[in-house]
């Protein structure tokens, strides 16, 4: 008896159409379509894919929890042996699409699961979550994707133990696992060293972890005359959340204005974070955002002012990317303001 | 040998007490490997500076129930870098998974003599004459 | 300084009534050995009993606990002898002409401290991982007189290791070599001229020096009382550097791997290609917190003065050394000398923990011995040189690692020479 596989692709790659056809909602069909192919070809009947889910990329985009309902509940009732999806290669939707299906798949029914994509595919930060194979950023990448994928995936059924990931072909997820390389590590050393002293690529074995540091600004001389913003990734928003920061792998960061408020009622104001206990910050906001201190400072003459708006967004499980992101659009604002100073709050 | 003027040794380890106590101020602590690493590290944040690395020799610190870390007799006030060896080291031991055996008295000896001995290399302490003086 | 190694294959190793190497083969009178290596007053006052024996690759044979492997070799030509400072008399040895028996090696095992490890298994799982399992091994196991202090049985047990390997290194002396390969580096403005446009590369080379079981000697000298030095890497090929190191016996470079360090015969394959290779530079890695900063600075110092390009740094072991691997990196990338580190790491069981103690985003070549908690399983030997008792309490062994059948469940970190720093071997972890 084969393996039973559901195979998860885009409107593109079920040849429905091009972005002018990425609003269509989930549907199932039989057997392979488009891409799977490939990977029939290789499992050689081993495996076959029982069915194959084709969604549009702004339909899961904008219809996330719906799309994710009718997959899982799909993939429940098929109860295949693997879930794979894509390869999206540089697609950034469909990336997303393919890595965060999975990964509710891999949670939610603890079947194995697998992805493929470029590795700068914003769906590949997460890939410690979830397998990702690394492919090449064009469908022309294919060839090369569907053998590595397909015997990986076969591994997966199996439940044969993985091998590091540079043999396997998936993106380093954390998990450093020990195998041979065919020349010793002094070998090793030192044509990294000539690749490192001629200016040419080179792949370190062992990446440092990404501290991402940054280097401490100048000292404000006068911190009397200075203007301090307040800015926060512990998620204060005016109560209701207007602009619905969500709650975790927040997608945009908000804008308020604190002109003439002393401090954060309890009231007016509250976390839209859901990586903590918010008791305590929604029962005293400044806890989070101290408002109530730099109005005092104000009062007093240590700072300046405080500034006439903050910036706040939700850090639980946001990439490191879209908060980079937020950041270098709101540190624009600052600029123009001319903001002296920021206090950021984490929590 | 270093001079024992301005540092001294925290320990938990028993021997140091008896090869050392003549030439070093020791503050000994019937206390964990773990506890002597945190409580070096909230020393360092009262502004003691470390003298040696929080993690010594090879004998991996989920095997060895025993430290000895030398920091400054004195505040020097708060070192940055040194709180972080500290954090770095706590986050060490911590990711060797702990073994739970009951260790023999001979093999804690001989794991006293190694804690020993690697403080006797870092003061420049001639280890074996040290170990003479014990009956 | 140039240096001409002659290579002399040895083929097997069996006991004899006499002493010599005939067609490859290396005949051993245990007896001969054993009166020589007792010709030193350490041994003489501390060891009770030395019995040899012989294992040879792919028998069902363990060895363990492993002090020092080493391989013999003697100096034919030119100044010194082998291991000087130590065996023989004080003189900087590394020119003339050395004659090395290859593919055996002496192993020495003695258990010093109860929980010490080291192990080599001829055959099987563990075999593949270390180096030992491919050269034929002449093995003393080396006992104590009652009472004796473990510092003392500790020297004791290293020279009657180094004694032993250069009593039979002495019986290549007269051999014609199979093979000769001649390795040369030049004094700094003769290098310039000889090898123009050349990057000059060179290797720090770290060695541990922290306490029993933790030492390197240098021409004799505990290597903790170093300050960073140089060395022509033909030092190395006669036995300039010792190994005092058993403890977590992955990650600690034995005399053999001084002897063959992978860093410096690499190098020397490019030398004079792609790069001039300069010289060794080698500093310890104490745990004092200021010998730390002074050995790297120093380290570093000593790289700017020779105007290096690049330099391969390699350490040995693990934990605070980390520190100074990132301090020799660091310090050499800021002032422009790029940098290539050779380490292993310690991710925890399941590969998921922090690799290293410490880190820095300037460390961006990096190559990796493997994980050394990596478990794994030695199967039953059919027979044990050297003790089981302490198995258990080896570093990464685990209570209940010795099974009632003879194997064995613990982590990589026993295998002597497993995830050598040096990059002796070929494993990795991603």
């Amino acid at each position: 008896m084969s393996y039973r596989v559901v195979h998860y692709i885009n409107q593109f790659f079920a040849n429905v159409g091009g972005e002018e056809m990425a609003h269509i909602a989930p549907e199932l069909r039989e057997g392979k379509v488009g891409p799977g192919l490939a990977f029939e070809t290789q499992w050689k009947g081993e495996a076959v894919i029982v069915n194959t889910i084709v969604c549009g990329d702004s339909y899961f985009a904008e219809h996330e929890k719906e799309a994710k309902e009718q997959i899982l509940a799909w993939v429940k009732e098929i109860n295949p042996d693997l879930f794979i999806a894509g390869p999206a290669f540089n697609a950034g939707r469909y990336g997303y699409a393919c890595a965060n299906i999975a990964l509710e798949v891999q949670t939610v029914l603890d079947i194995p699961v697998l992805t493929g994509m470029y590795k700068e595919n914003p769906g590949a930060d997460m890939k410690d979550k979830i397998l990702i194979v690394e492919t090449a950023n064009s469908a022309a990448g294919m060839r090369k994707a569907a053998p590595t994928m397909a015997k990986l995936a076969m591994k997966l059924m199996k439940g044969e133990e993985l091998a590091a990931s540079c043999v396997d072909g998936y993106l380093p997820n954390g998990i450093r696992r020990n195998f041979f390389e065919k020349e010793r590590g002094a070998k090793r050393a030192v044509k990294m060293l000539l690749a490192k002293l001629n200016d040419q690529p080179f792949v370190t074995e062992f990446p440092m972890p990404d501290f991402d540091r940054v280097e401490p600004g100048k000292a404000i001389a006068d911190m009397s005359k200075a203007t301090v913003a307040l800015c926060t990734s512990g998620g204060i928003v005016p109560k209701g959340n207007p602009d619905h920061i969500e709650s975790s792998s927040a997608s945009h960061y908000g804008e308020y204005d604190i002109e003439g408020v002393e401090t954060l009622t309890a009231e007016g104001w509250a976390t839209a974070h859901g990586g903590y206990d918010p008791v305590y910050a929604n029962d005293e906001p400044n806890r989070v955002l101290p408002v109530d201190v730099l109005r005092q400072m104000e009062k007093e003459g240590k700072i300046g002012k405080l500034h006439r708006y903050f910036y706040t967004t939700v850090g639980n499980g946001t990439a490191v990317a879209s908060s980079k992101a937020f950041a270098a659009e709101y540190a624009q604002k600052l600029l123009r303001d001319g903001v002296h100073a920021v206090i950021m709050t984490s929590t | 040998m270093k001079s024992g003027l301005d540092i001294k040794i925290i320990t938990n380890n028993p021997l140091v007490v008896r090869c050392l106590s003549d030439y070093y101020t020791i503050d000994y602590h019937e206390i964990s490997f773990r506890e002597i690493l945190v409580k070096v590290r909230d020393m360092v944040y009262e502004g003691y500076e470390l003298r040696t690395h929080p993690i010594a020799g090879s004998v991996k610190p989920n095997e060895t129930p025993y430290k000895s870390i030398v920091v400054t007799k004195e505040k020097k006030g708060f070192n940055m870098e040194h709180a972080n060896l500290c954090a770095n080291a706590i986050l060490t031991f911590d990711k060797f998974t702990p073994i739970g055996w009951t260790l023999p008295e001979r093999i804690l000896q001989d794991f006293q003599l190694i804690d020993y001995t690697l403080l006797a290399g870092a003061l420049d302490f001639d280890a074996a004459a040290g170990l003479s003086k014990i009956p | 300084m140039k240096l001409e190694l002659g290579f002399i294959q040895i083929k097997d190793i069996q006991f004899s009534n006499e002493c010599a190497v005939k067609d490859g083969i290396l005949y051993v009178n245990a007896d001969d050995v054993k009166a020589f290596v007792y010709e030193n007053d350490d041994v003489k006052a501390y060891i009770e009993s030395i019995e040899l024996d012989i294992a040879k690759p792919g028998e069902s044979v363990r060895i363990t606990p492993v002090k020092d492997v080493i391989e013999p070799r003697v100096k034919v030509e030119g100044p010194g002898g082998i291991f000087p400072g130590v065996v023989s008399k004080v003189d900087t040895v590394g020119s003339g002409k050395t004659h090395v028996l290859k593919g055996m090696a002496v192993v020495t095992a003695g258990k010093i401290v109860g929980f010490q490890e080291g192990i080599i298994d001829m055959t099987g799982t563990g075999a593949q991982y270390t180096p030992f399992s491919k050269t034929l091994n002449l093995v003393l196991v080396v006992k104590p007189v009652a009472g004796t202090k473990q510092h003392d049985y500790e020297r004791a047990v290293r020279f009657a290791g180094l004694r032993a390997a250069t009593f039979i290194g002495e019986l290549g002396r007269n051999l014609v070599p199979d093979e000769t390969k001649t390795y040369e580096t030049y004094g700094v403005i003769e290098g310039y001229n000889k090898l123009p446009g050349l990057p000059r590369v060179g290797y720090l080379h770290m060695l541990q020096t922290q306490g029993l079981l933790h030492d390197t000697y240098v021409y004799g000298v505990d290597a903790k009382r170093i300050v960073a030095t140089l060395l022509n890497p033909t030092e190395t090929m006669d036995g300039a550097i010792l190994s005092g190191n058993c403890v977590s016996a992955c990650d600690k470079n034995t005399t053999y791997h001084h002897l063959n360090n992978p860093v410096v015969a690499e190098l020397f394959e490019q030398h004079g290609k792609t790069i001039n290779y300069v010289c060794n530079i080698i500093t310890n890695e104490n745990v004092y917190l200021a010998d730390k900063q002074r050995g790297s600075d120093w380290a570093a110092k000593l790289t700017k003065l020779l105007d290096l390009d690049a330099v391969i740094v390699s350490e040995e072991g693990f934990g605070n050394p980390d520190a100074d691997l990132i301090m020799n990196c660091v310090k050499n990338e800021k002032q422009g000398i790029k940098t290539v580190l050779i380490t292993d790491e310690y991710a925890g069981q399941d590969g998921k923990s922090q690799s290293l103690a410490d880190s820095d985003p300037l460390a961006d070549a990096v190559v990796s011995g493997g994980n050394a908690n990596m478990v794994i399983v030695l199967p039953p030997m059919d027979k044990v040189i050297g003790t089981l008792d302490f198995v258990d309490v080896i570093a990464g062994g685990h209570a209940g690692s010795l099974r009632p059948d003879g194997s064995i469940e613990a982590e990589l970190q026993v295998i002597t020479g497993a995830t050598n720093e040096m990059g002796f071997n070929c494993m990795s972890a991603r």
